[in-house]
């Protein structure tokens, strides 16, 4: 084959997303749906975990804030999940309409997202977030770390870091569940605990890691985290959707012990 | 200045012709589900950043799989920017009851919403057919409250 069609098909791949989406779209597709099987998930915000737990009940936010000072590292993949963390901590200080810690949080986003020289996008999503921390304008600020993790995870697959993008939204998770089965630890019920039943996501996040560039997939912050999730997909799937509370324990152990890898503490 | 190769030159004058009118028409396409969201808004739904997109041929029926909290209510919104589709979009639980409730459908876009009888994995369908037009763009994004 010539050189020059692989070229033209890289070209017209960078120059128009949909046909990186459609790339993504064959697959083998289960027999209830005989259709094409789009691979892309979109991971769900902390947030809408958050409302539910909101709904049945009153948590007390502001004993989950988990803000602390950031890890000094170069290392790339860590400062990925880091990132992913410190949003998913964005969103539990605007459950707690803690505006102090949003803009704290806000200027970890800054000074992360120049560690990972993505400043340049970040930096109107960070100065809205602090903006409207000033007016405590709640669903802005969730609106905002929405979009900040969005424009990072896009800009990374820009780059070709497509490891570092899904590593982006392991943290978010990661962060996201501990806050979760603290809560339902706290004030538990089968209701709350059922919100632990994503085999799904947690199936997505070990294929993401063993389909990562073998370097990163080999980290020894991912192969941790990768024993936590299989730990935890073996708890979502013996639970069947009823959790126990020995399981949730179990679920959010595994998460804290991810995260204390993660930040260093 | 050296002159470009001519294999070079070809590769980059495709590049800037495909460039424009495909990018547009995948952002059309999104902002037409922007639009189908806009009377949810107003009813309190928050609109996720991240959606899925693509080009899917005419009646091909495609299939996401998505986690879904009992408790929140939900609302999915399709929009194709080629003219004269119809649309076809629907939501299954675990057990392939669909659960998903119609909701408004225009020219272009599509919505319906999603009371989750259980949290876990739902797998949604839709397809997007048109009697002129081969391959159509799309985009699906949702909002929850």
């Amino acid at each position: 084959m010539s050189p020059t069609l692989p070229l033209l098909c890289c070209a017209a791949t960078l120059a128009w997303p949909g046909l990186v989406s459609m790339a993504t779209a064959q697959g083998t597709a289960k027999a209830k749906f005989p259709g094409e099987v789009v691979s892309a998930v979109v991971v769900p915000v902390p947030s809408e975990i958050f409302s539910v737990l909101d709904k049945l009940g009153e948590p007390n936010w502001q004993q989950e804030i988990g803000h602390g000072d950031l890890p000094k590292t170069g290392d790339r993949t860590r400062l990925a999940l880091v990132f992913g963390c410190v949003v998913a901590e964005g969103f539990v200080a605007v459950q707690a309409q803690d505006k102090e810690a949003v803009k704290d949080i806000g200027r970890d986003v800054m000074d992360l997202a120049t560690a990972l020289g993505l400043i340049k996008s970040v930096r109107p999503h960070a100065q809205a977030i602090l903006d409207a921390a000033d007016q405590s304008d709640w669903p802005a600020i969730r609106r905002e770390f929405d979009r900040t993790q969005k424009t990072v995870r896009d800009t990374m697959d820009e780059m070709r870091d497509g490891d570092l993008s899904q590593c982006v939204s392991l943290g978010g998770w990661l962060r996201g569940t501990a806050s979760v089965t603290s809560i339902i630890g706290k004030h538990f019920s089968e209701d709350r605990a059922e919100l632990l039943n994503q085999p799904m996501l947690v199936e997505h996040f070990l294929g993401a890691i063993d389909g990562m560039a073998k370097s990163t997939r080999k980290h020894p912050l991912l192969e941790t985290i990768r024993g936590g999730l299989s730990g935890t997909l073996s708890e979502m799937n013996a639970a069947k959707g009823s959790f126990s509370r020995e399981a949730v324990t179990k679920i959010g152990v595994t998460c804290k012990a991810s995260l204390t890898a993660i930040l260093g503490r | 200045m050296r002159p470009l190769a001519p294999t070079l030159s070809l590769l980059l004058a495709v590049f800037f012709m495909v460039l424009p009118p495909l990018a547009a028409t995948v952002d059309d396409s999104h902002s037409l589900a922007m639009e189908a969201a806009m009377p949810y808004v107003e009813q309190g739904f928050i609109v996720r950043e991240e959606y899925w997109n693509g080009e899917v041929k005419s009646g091909q029926l495609l299939v996401i799989k998505h986690q879904m909290f009992k408790g929140n209510e939900y609302a999915f919104w399709l929009g194709s920017s080629n003219k004269g589709v119809t649309f076809d979009l629907r939501v299954y639980d675990e057990k392939g009851e669909e659960v998903s409730i119609a909701g408004k459908t225009a020219a272009n876009f599509s919505s319906i919403r999603v009371n989750p009888p259980r949290t876990g994995t739902y797998t949604l369908t839709f397809s997007l057919s048109s009697a002129k037009e081969k391959g159509l763009y799309w985009a699906l994004a949702y909002g929850y409250r």
